[in-house]
């Protein structure tokens, strides 16, 4: 069986569920764990990456420069990645500074049909020599034949891995299979699945993706993340041992680092709430979910209403703007209603 | 030993083209138009042919059509300030005449930037196919013209068998037309076949050539292209990344042969016929990323990503027998000289 290799966005995903409120305490001790569990990659940050810290998504209560400094610093063998968007994230702002602070692995992630919006990172990052990946967000929203050429571009920009992203937990295993297969049957760089458990899928889609012949799987302590949370390394790691794959990872190392996760960074480990379903349903990005929830409250709407309405407006991470047009536009029909 | 970038180019100049100055006397005299002439091949004919204008008394006339000639004031000054070099500022696609006493023309305005066609086919289609139009129409109207060589592309065949360790002019395997990533190679095969109607509907003279992988100065190392990331790396200290299968097979042709090719193909090529023109050598890009690591002191690493590598080995060699047997051409410099010149002339 072939290798997989493991990345750990716990730092990163996870900072969504807390609104960006990871402290370098936090970060030194979660990094620690990892680094003694073997866990390969280690990816830190606001939830929505590098530079994203903003009204608009978040105000995160560590600086950018804090987090990668004190991961750097707590990470003896596992390598640093941050997520970047371009928009969020800016060349000169923030892909130099990442650079001088020693991350080891940028993945430059879009909409799932906008790769062309990554060109100029993808290619600073290769000209700097250090390793960088295409991520395709919202994976869900466009067909496996779109994708995957959505990916050859990433590709032929120089991206040195493709990780898909189902970021609202739409996906069932089959269609796993089919957009992971896709881009295997085409690709020559290697393929990379991030799932969340909104439908409470994840692990199995992440099977489905190793199976397809993906060879990078994100997954996060207790699933630590946006929404209903990730793929759960913890439970992931032995599942793949017991499927004959090796990911190097020491199994009572990730035990205890999910352990110390659940102690040290989260106020609430992720459970599968009746939100989450929903925007697993509809199709929206996972991180929209506490937004929606404070917006519906101020509103008096049912966030489930808010949900299936952002879905049929097909909104994509970075939107979050549009919860609140949706909401009051949902806030005008309920009064008109009355 | 070179001083100066500019004594680098000429010396490999020379010693590519001497064997070759004989054959090209139809170019004396000549007003010799090259379209995408301020990139990486119209900069190396113009070394070529003023070489023959320097050393060898040919008296002819260059004009280099591009969309920014500007650039060739910083990539080439020396031959931007010459009189017998005319810069001319056109998208290939909107051409509409030349100089009445054009009397060859070298067809090479598109670029084979596969970051370029992915994320922008339909201007790229449209600057091949319109661009090769616009030429051939402007060309049919000239008095004196004594041939056109059309650049096509060695990615006309589809994907070479792994089985058939060089491509022959007639080694056609197809390849999915459908697919976003064809765009370059469809377009020029569509190229080659305006080029052919022309030729017949007209009775102009025009020579395809289909090139392969090349390296040499004036190649920007941020090209998405194996050797030229190689170089990058290695300049930089390294480590050497290589991505994919280190067993990928490709061969790289030095620009100062490429250049004497490429005359000799204008002038000597048969009308009608194609030549490939690439280095027949195949090289795993394993052994290459080494080679170019050789050259570095001290010398780099050679390594993989950290996402690791997947077993996607392909090949992509030119047979060069027919320009050989019809041609006469051979290549003067192995791939070891055409890195270590490429890396003497960056360190310059």
């Amino acid at each position: 069986m072939a290798n997989i290799l493991i990345t750990d966005p716990t730092l990163r995903d996870g900072n969504h569920a807390i609104s960006h409120k990871l402290t370098t305490a936090q970060i030194a001790a979660y990094c620690e764990a990892a680094d003694k569990a073997r866990i390969p990659i280690v990816e830190v940050g606001h939830g929505n990456g590098l530079g994203a810290s903003s009204l608009q998504v978040g105000i995160a209560s560590t600086t950018d420069d804090d987090m990668l400094r004190t991961a750097k610093e707590h990470l003896l063998n596992a390598k640093l990645s941050v997520h970047v968007i371009p928009g969020f994230a800016t060349i000169n702002k923030d892909l130099k500074r990442a650079v001088d602070l020693g991350v080891d692995v940028f993945r430059i992630g879009c909409h799932c049909s906008e790769a062309d919006t990554t060109q100029q990172h993808i290619s600073f990052v290769r000209n700097t020599g250090r390793e960088v990946w295409g991520i395709l967000m919202m994976s869900h929203m466009i067909t496996p034949e779109g994708l995957r050429d959505e990916a050859l571009k990433m590709e032929s920009y120089g991206a040195e891995a493709i990780v898909i992203m189902d970021s609202s937990g739409h996906f069932l295993p089959e269609d796993v299979t089919q957009r992971i297969g896709e881009l295997v049957s085409r690709l020559t760089v290697p393929v990379g699945f991030h799932g969340h458990n909104n439908l409470g899928m994840a692990v199995a889609n992440s099977v489905a993706a190793a199976n397809a012949g993906a060879t990078i799987i994100d997954a996060t302590a207790r699933g630590f993340g946006a929404g209903a949370g990730n793929t759960q390394i913890e439970v992931l790691v032995p599942v793949l041992e017991r499927l004959g794959y090796e990911t190097g990872i020491d199994l009572y190392g990730v035990l205890d680092a999910a352990d110390l996760a659940e102690r040290e960074i989260m106020p609430v480990v992720p459970s599968i709430k009746g939100i989450s379903i929903v925007s697993g349903m509809a199709g929206v990005f996972s991180g929209f979910a506490k937004h929606v929830d404070r917006v519906s409250a101020e509103y008096g709407l049912d966030p489930r209403d808010v949900f299936f309405a952002l879905g049929k407006r097909q909104v994509v991470a970075g939107q979050e703007d549009v919860i609140i047009e949706v909401a009051l536009e949902l806030a005008a029909a309920k009064k008109e209603r009355k | 030993m070179s001083s100066t970038r500019a004594e680098l180019v000429r010396e490999d100049t020379v010693q590519a083209m001497v064997q070759h100055t004989g054959d090209l006397a139809p170019i004396r005299n000549a007003h010799i138009l090259i379209t995408g002439g301020t990139g990486f091949v119209g900069t190396w004919l113009t070394e070529a042919i003023t070489y023959l204008n320097d050393v060898h008394k040919f008296g002819a006339r260059i004009t280099l059509l591009a969309r920014n000639t500007a650039r060739l004031r910083e990539t080439a000054p020396h031959l931007a300030r010459r009189k017998d070099v005319a810069l001319v500022d056109s998208d290939v696609r909107n051409i509409r005449g030349f100089d009445n006493d054009v009397s060859w023309i070298v067809h090479a305005g598109s670029t084979p930037d596969n970051r370029v066609y992915t994320t922008d086919g339909i201007k790229a289609a449209d600057t091949i196919i319109s661009g090769t139009r616009a030429v051939l129409d402007a060309a049919i109207r000239l008095p004196e013209l004594n041939g056109l060589l059309h650049l096509s592309s060695g990615y006309v065949y589809g994907p070479q068998p792994a089985a058939d360790p060089q491509a022959t002019e007639t080694s056609f395997n197809g390849f999915d037309s459908s697919a976003v990533t064809s765009v370059y190679a469809e377009s020029k095969r569509i190229a080659e076949t305006l080029c052919a109607t022309y030729a017949n509907q007209h009775r102009i003279r025009i020579v395809h050539a289909r090139p392969y992988a090349f390296i040499g100065p004036y190649q920007l190392l941020d090209r998405p292209w194996a050797i030229n990331n190689f170089i990058r790396d290695g300049l930089r200290g390294g480590p050497i990344r290589i991505l994919g299968d280190g067993a990928t097979v490709r061969s790289y042709m030095y620009a100062a042969d490429m250049s004497a090719w490429l005359l000799t193909m204008l002038v000597r090529g048969q009308s009608g016929m194609s030549y490939n023109i690439g280095s027949p050598e195949g090289v795993k890009l394993a052994d290459v990323a080494q080679m170019v690591a050789d050259q570095m002191s001290p010398t780099p690493r050679v390594s993989l990503p950290i996402a690791g590598n997947r077993t996607t080995a392909s090949t992509f060699v030119p047979s060069t027998a027919r320009a050989e047997e019809k041609l006469g051409l051979t290549p003067v410099f192995d791939v070891v000289s055409a890195i270590r010149r490429t890396v003497q002339w960056h360190k310059l």
